[in-house]
């Protein structure tokens, strides 16, 4: 048994999953390019692109300069270098501006480059934050934010990422964790009484998330065969321990005992850090488990 | 300018793989990597169950999901309707390979080029010869072309495809059986034309849209 498995190994290609090579197609197959062996990369790639814009976004509402330098160095950095690693032909990356009329890609690769100029233009202007020039980059770090779902989005044959509450789950989880970096950085820069204020918001944006979160599932699950084969994926397939400890306690319980404790503002650094900490694992995690577990239709 | 397509007759392929092995000696694939499939799958219960046997390869879509996802132009359709891709601006982002509905694309990788027919006792004469005679790029997506080599190369000679094999994909030629054929879609006097009227041909999983030039008869 042991030396058909490695001669299947050897001579079809590996599914990633239970699936038997003969079954490839056959049955719900799984989508691999995107998030196993190198496809990592653009898993952190989109992540930290969004949190990067997520935080600009937030901090453009504090007129906060430092909360603007992380979020745009996150941003193209972080996000930005990771994207280019992903690519077999990284010297070509400047080829993918070239189909914006058609390609999401494409798309994300323009706004990215317009956030590069106009936020390094922001953040070294002295009358930087101008109700214009925040609207614009406010609406760029949105477009950011929703880039990497946008561009699974319109994948039509996969059902768990063309479902409908795919963008705004990626635009409230930027805001989220952007939202909870820049609370973190007020309550270590002696500005406790702007970490207090902010958690108003951070009970808002976590109920939002977490709604987005249920009618994503409830959404897909009713979508079709296709994207409820996804959702029983996501909670008893091989990534169900993420989806539970990750998304589930992570993403989730632990903030909420960490929201409810804080409620009403009475917030202490320690407990920022440690649901700032809790969120980042749990986004992480419902973004691995998106991609993971997104499923193709049986050709016949 | 003719649309090339072709039609398979399902109820006379044998699943005997002969346009599987054609295609890999044609493009000198490496292991694990296949332009042509052959899906066969059972439907209904005992006693009325029925095997299904459905050889697969690139659809060659006129609203292909691929042409749209591809970020740089390099997966583009031709002017015959083959899709094509260009290897020298392709960046491997494989987004055509993810948005493809029928999976008929690969990314070709070191690893997947280092893999040996007969693991770790090197490459045999025929693989070496492979790389030099069909050379593909590392780190490129690369998918069934409808052997356009030889299209291209049999038309400048004058021959017609689908009737003169050196002008017609290697995977129609090799089936002992003539479950395949090739030709023009928009020339209604074509045999594939012919075919897809009288057998009402089916294109698969028509519901995404794009359009296949691959039909399916029975």
């Amino acid at each position: 048994m042991k030396q058909r498995n490695e001669l299947e190994k050897i001579m079809f290609h590996p599914t990633g999953s239970d699936l038997k090579p003969y079954e490839w197609m056959m049955r719900p197959t799984r989508q691999q390019e995107w998030i196993d062996d190198k496809g990592l990369f653009l898993w952190l790639a989109f992540f930290f692109s969004e949190i990067g814009a997520g935080l600009y976004f937030v901090s453009l509402f504090y007129e906060y300069k430092a909360g603007l330098i992380l979020g745009w160095l996150i941003t193209l950095v972080l996000g930005g270098i990771i994207h280019v690693l992903y690519l077999g032909m990284p010297l070509r990356a400047w080829r993918m501006i070239m189909k914006p009329n058609t390609s999401e890609l494409s798309r994300g690769i323009w706004i990215i480059g317009i956030f590069a100029a106009l936020g390094f233009l922001q953040i070294v202007t002295a009358g930087s934050f101008n109700v214009v020039f925040n609207c614009i980059m406010g609406i760029l770090c949105l477009l950011i934010i929703s880039h990497g779902f946008a561009t699974m989005n319109v994948i039509r044959a996969l059902p768990a990422w063309s479902s409908t509450m795919v963008l705004p789950l990626s635009v409230i989880s930027g805001v989220w964790i952007g939202h909870q970096i820049l609370q973190f950085m007020f309550a270590v820069s002696s500005s406790a009484v702007l970490a207090s204020g902010m958690e108003v918001w951070a009970e808002a944006f976590f109920f939002v998330y977490f709604l987005c979160i249920l009618l994503y599932v409830w959404g897909t699950w009713h979508s079709n065969e296709i994207g409820k084969e996804s959702i029983k994926s996501m909670i008893s397939g091989e990534v169900s321990k993420i989806s539970l400890i990750g998304v589930g306690g992570l993403g989730i319980v632990l903030p909420l005992l960490l929201t409810l404790i804080m409620w009403g503002g009475d917030t202490n650094g320690f407990l920022i850090f440690l649901r700032l900490a809790s969120v980042f694992a749990g986004d992480l995690a419902m973004r691995y488990v998106i991609m993971k577990s997104a499923v193709y239709k049986p050709l016949i | 300018m003719p649309r090339w397509g072709m039609v398979i007759d399902v109820k006379r392929c044998i699943a005997c793989w002969g346009c599987t092995i054609a295609c890999k000696e044609e493009h000198f694939l490496p292991p694990r990597v296949f332009f042509n499939r052959v899906l066969i799958g059972e439907t209904g219960k005992f006693p009325s169950s029925s095997k299904l046997i459905y050889p697969i390869l690139c659809n060659h879509c006129s609203d292909a999901a691929c042409v749209e996802a591809c970020p740089t132009g390099a997966t583009y359709i031709r002017e015959d309707g083959i899709v094509a891709v260009d290897d020298e601006k392709c960046v491997g982002c494989r987004a055509c390979l993810v948005s493809c509905p029928y999976q008929q694309r690969t990314y070709y990788d070191q690893k997947v080029k280092d893999r040996e027919y007969f693991p770790g006792q090197g490459k045999t004469e025929m693989e070496l010869i492979g790389e030099k005679l069909y050379p593909l790029k590392v780190g490129t997506v690369i998918k069934c072309n409808f052997c356009s080599e030889r299209l291209d190369e049999g038309l400048k000679k004058g021959l017609e495809p689908g009737l003169d094999d050196d002008a017609t994909p290697a995977c129609v030629i090799a089936c002992p059986v003539g479950a395949r054929v090739f030709g023009d879609l928009d020339d209604p006097d074509s045999e594939i034309s012919r075919l897809i009227m009288e057998k009402k041909g089916k294109q698969l999983r028509k519901e995404f849209g794009t359009e296949p030039a691959v039909y399916y008869i029975d």
